[in-house]
């Protein structure tokens, strides 16, 4: 093969190899914003959202001690009553919501019971409240119909939470090891294809100046006239080989000229 | 002993003196004095042939 498409080979083999290991790069760095993308726009956000869920949950407890505290004033008591029902409400709807989003089973469990005990504890509370509205405002009698009746869905919640949670860990790590795994493979594919490049380009380069070094040994013996023994024995199909021939056409003519030179000293 | 090959380096210096056989030898790659020691193969006498055609055709120059 001639040097001209050797090297011309040899550089788009130089340039095809960046523009694959480029488009690799891009490829792998698409991937793994993806899967953030992906990691946030689900997990994370239901972590958001049960996270809004408890915060809820407990300014819903806040707003019935309001009511049972400060309820003996009209406006309070409505006041206090409309906050504690628009928080139930919240309550309510984002557990759902949240049920109807979240792939984990166990979590999906956990929802459905909260749901459950929300509804019972609903229930109580509408039924304190009614006491403590009908009773002239008897904040005990109330009291001791609900009190420490929102600890179980409490931590029914804080366990969804926590599952969340957990989940967006899980899938943090398992999101790194799969980047960890593209990089290193990344590097050791490049890495493996640069070399190779590298090594061709090496035993190329070694070939070509190898084989210009005789050409010039057999050339330094033309220029000094110095013959005897002497063969060019250069071959090939690339440029080299042709120089070469050339050289032994050369040789020829002057053992051709010296002959004759010799016989007309003779 | 290569006596065709010989005869050629004869018709070249007939034809067109001592810058004749050094055309020769530069077209063959084969000096005179190899040209004694190497085959008449076909191969060799067709690259004379040619050779000689060639310096014809050029009218030696």
């Amino acid at each position: 093969m001639k040097i001209s498409t050797q090297l011309t080979l040899f550089f788009c083999a130089v340039v095809t190899l960046f523009v694959l290991l480029a488009s690799a790069l891009l490829a792998q760095t698409r991937t793994v914003s993806a899967g953030y993308t992906g990691l946030l726009a689900q997990q994370v956000r239901q972590a958001e959202m049960a996270r809004v869920v408890q915060v809820s949950f407990k300014k819903q407890v806040q707003e019935w001690k309001d009511i049972l505290l400060r309820g003996h004033t009209p406006a309070d008591l409505e006041k206090y009553t409309r906050q504690f029902h628009d928080e139930e409400t919240t309550v309510r709807s984002g557990a759902v919501d949240l049920a109807g989003t979240v792939v984990d089973a166990k979590c999906r469990e956990l929802l459905a019971q909260f749901v459950a005990a929300h509804q019972t504890l609903s229930e109580r509370y509408q039924a304190a409240y009614d006491v403590y509205v009908g009773n002239h405002f008897d904040f005990k009698a109330a009291d001791r119909m609900v009190r420490g009746k929102d600890r179980p869905p409490t931590d029914l919640f804080d366990r969804v939470v926590k599952q969340l949670n957990d989940d967006v860990v899980s899938s943090v790590a398992a999101q790194e090891i799969a980047v960890a795994r593209s990089r290193n493979l990344a590097l050791i594919v490049s890495g493996t294809l640069l070399a190779g490049l590298g090594l061709v380009g090496l035993v190329t380069v070694r070939n070509i100046l190898q084989r210009l070094g005789r050409l010039k040994a057999v050339s330094d013996r033309l220029a000094a006239a110095d013959l005897e023994g002497l063969a060019v024995d250069i071959a090939g199909p690339d440029e080299i080989g042709q120089f070469g021939e050339s050289m032994k056409g050369v040789h020829a003519a002057i053992e051709e000229l010296s002959s004759l030179a010799a016989a007309a000293a003779a | 002993m290569a006596a065709k090959l010989i005869e050629f380096y004869d018709k070249a210096a007939k034809e067109f003196g001592l810058s004749g056989r050094i055309k020769l030898a530069l077209l063959t790659k084969i000096s005179s004095e190899k040209a004694g020691a190497v085959e008449d193969s076909p191969d060799n006498i067709r690259v004379f042939e040619q050779a000689l055609r060639q310096l014809r055709t050029q009218g030696g120059g």
